[in-house]
């Protein structure tokens, strides 16, 4: 099948289409990186700039030297790599005893996983925000790591897929004598490899795109993730175009480097509903 | 120690971590939330005092909350039915054998990866007085002839909101076409063949086979799509602020100006428990519409 196309006029036309179409949606992203590499005069003049004439790193390193935005980045990166790492264990561990065994209250506490799923972020910031003051967390690490590692998708992934995995490779290691911890780490999770790239890479995404909770969550610069530190940057700068659009793109570009190498991964964990955005 | 003890205390080990999040991060909100939506709570008067349902009465009967509400409706309404239509075309037209498969479903993917902060700051740009959108219609012509010059289309009551729906439908209309792009590679070869040989024609075929597969799969996006209008902010506080005129206020946005701007938490519990509701209420009405519509057929 592969490389064998027949390029009549009916293809032609598809593959014309899509093209007009992705070029039209990839655009506005073509436009942020355009104007990121330009020199401040260049950017509203006629349509013909679309193409930058001169191309300039000046912005990035602009970006980078000057005010907050390095520890922007540095926050984004270590909370949502701690988000990232504890979902990994965390709900591996849960996902393991709903996946291996039988007891009292079982059902229930899958329901509230699936229920949790449901409910939106919305309806707990406000309690969120005053418990956050009373463990005196507001505004720090803690408020934007601890509340996220164990998310219910998470264990939801992990429990499918070690229910997927025969169970008398777990019983050949218990009559040997192992531990669960033994089974978990040796057994299981080797082979759940694909989930757990589903599961990191989607926690990743969603930690480091979040805007609602660092924004509500922090009130000082030094605590302010990448998101948030663009959204008051635009603020208070609104037509810094040039610089707006570095730190856009550098929020961009992890993303959708991480998107392009796990592409099925992230497909494939979409698809198993998250249904949290 | 006997084996049993120890299974239970192994459950009991491997769910706490979870457990404990979800008491103290999800089960206790959820539940103080609820209570704070009956009270009377402002950060400056830490004193909780139960009001009963004057939280839900104070918010029904505020013009800006029901502007909001009105709007969220509107942009579910007006984003919808353009997303799901554009995703299914996409869909159908990157289910051909085409060449360049993968690289036409990651572009179209990638604006459902990006950040919405990004994303309203590139629609910012775009849709600046001077800026891209405004260039393309004069150099078209399009602006001449349609009376639009120079529109500042964040910045106009008629056409803010407008604009950030036509910005969502952008954003988000790859993710689904993706939905639609599994559901129909698991519609059977055979069926097509099989209607092939009966005589019946490709527009027949797409009504009678494709459509009806597709039932499911449009449901579960109308459902998330839904929920996911009535969560609309971040666009909102990065491009208007709510403005021009309270033009493009949003449930959530009532939210954030009851809660975070002036501090009165058991209103912004209200308005945060009222969209639960609605997002609950219209899942299952969409559930149960295609249900009944299901034992028709």
């Amino acid at each position: 099948m592969k490389g064998k196309y027949k390029i009549d006029l009916k293809t032609a036309v598809i593959l014309f289409l899509l093209l007009v179409l992705v070029m039209a949606t990839i655009l506005p992203l073509y436009l942020m990186f355009a104007t990121s590499l330009k020199t401040e005069g260049t950017i509203f003049s006629t349509l013909n700039e679309i193409i930058p004439r001169k191309i300039t790193l000046q912005n990035y390193r602009d970006v980078f030297k000057s005010g907050p935005f390095p520890r922007y980045i540095f926050n984004s990166l270590f909370i949502a790599i701690s988000v990232t790492v504890g979902n990994l264990i965390f709900c591996s561990l849960a996902g393991y005893v709903f996946a291996r065994r039988n007891f009292h209250g079982k059902k229930i506490l899958f329901l509230i996983v699936i229920g949790t799923m449901m409910i939106p972020s919305q309806v707990t910031i406000v309690p969120l925000f005053l418990i956050m003051k009373q463990l005196h967390w507001f505004n720090t690490y803690y408020a934007l790591i601890v509340p996220g590692l164990a998310g219910p998708f998470g264990i939801l992934l992990m429990t499918q897929y070690f229910k997927q995995i025969p169970r008398t490779l777990d019983e050949s290691a218990f009559m040997d004598g192992a531990s669960d911890f033994y089974v978990l780490t040796k057994i299981l999770l080797p082979l759940a490899k694909p989930a757990l790239v589903v599961l990191g890479v989607l926690t990743f995404l969603g930690s480091w795109n979040d805007f609602l909770f660092p924004l509500l969550l922090t009130d000082t610069v030094e605590m302010r993730t990448l998101p948030v530190g663009l959204a008051l940057y635009k603020g208070l700068h609104g037509v810094d175009w040039v610089h707006l659009m570095a730190g856009s793109s550098l929020a961009a570009i992890p993303v959708i480097i991480l998107f392009l190498f796990f592409q099925r991964h992230i497909i494939s964990g979409l698809l198993k509903g998250a249904i949290k955005g | 120690m006997n084996a049993r003890v120890n299974k239970n205390f192994t459950n009991v080990l491997f769910l706490s971590p979870w457990l404990i999040l979800l008491m103290l991060f999800g089960l206790i909100p959820i539940f103080y939330s609820f209570y704070l939506s009956f009270s009377k709570y402002t950060l400056l008067n830490p004193h909780i005092e139960w009001v009963g349902l004057a939280n839900y009465l104070a918010i029904f009967k505020n013009e800006a909350f029901l502007d909001a509400l009105v709007h969220t409706f509107i942009f579910a309404l007006g984003t919808i039915p353009f997303t799901t239509i554009i995703a299914l075309g996409i869909a159908l037209l990157i289910n051909h054998k085409v060449p360049f498969k993968g690289l036409f479903r990651a572009g179209f993917f990638i604006p459902s990866v990006t950040s919405m902060v990004v994303i309203a700051i590139i629609f910012t740009y775009i849709y600046a007085p001077n800026g891209f959108l405004n260039h393309l219609l004069n150099g078209s012509g399009l602006a001449e002839g349609l009376n639009l010059k120079n529109v500042n289309w964040l910045m106009k009551t008629k056409t803010a909101l407008g604009s950030i729906m036509a910005m969502n439908v952008w954003a988000s209309f790859g993710y689904y076409a993706i939905l639609y792009l599994t559901a129909l590679q698991t519609v059977p070869e055979e069926l097509y063949e099989a209607a092939k040989l009966d005589g019946s024609n490709s527009l027949q075929s797409f009504l009678f086979i494709t459509l009806p597969h597709l039932k499911p799969m449009t449901l579960f996006i109308i459902v998330i799509n839904t929920i996911r209008s009535f969560q609309v902010f971040p666009e909102i506080y990065l491009m208007t602020k709510g403005g021009p005129m309270g033009a493009t206020t949003t449930v959530v946005w009532e939210l954030y100006k009851e809660g975070f701007m002036h501090f009165r938490m058991g209103r912004a519990s209200a308005i945060a428990y009222t969209l639960f509701l609605i997002i609950f209420v219209l899942a299952l009405l969409q559930m149960q519409l295609f249900k009944t519509d299901e034992q028709l057929v």
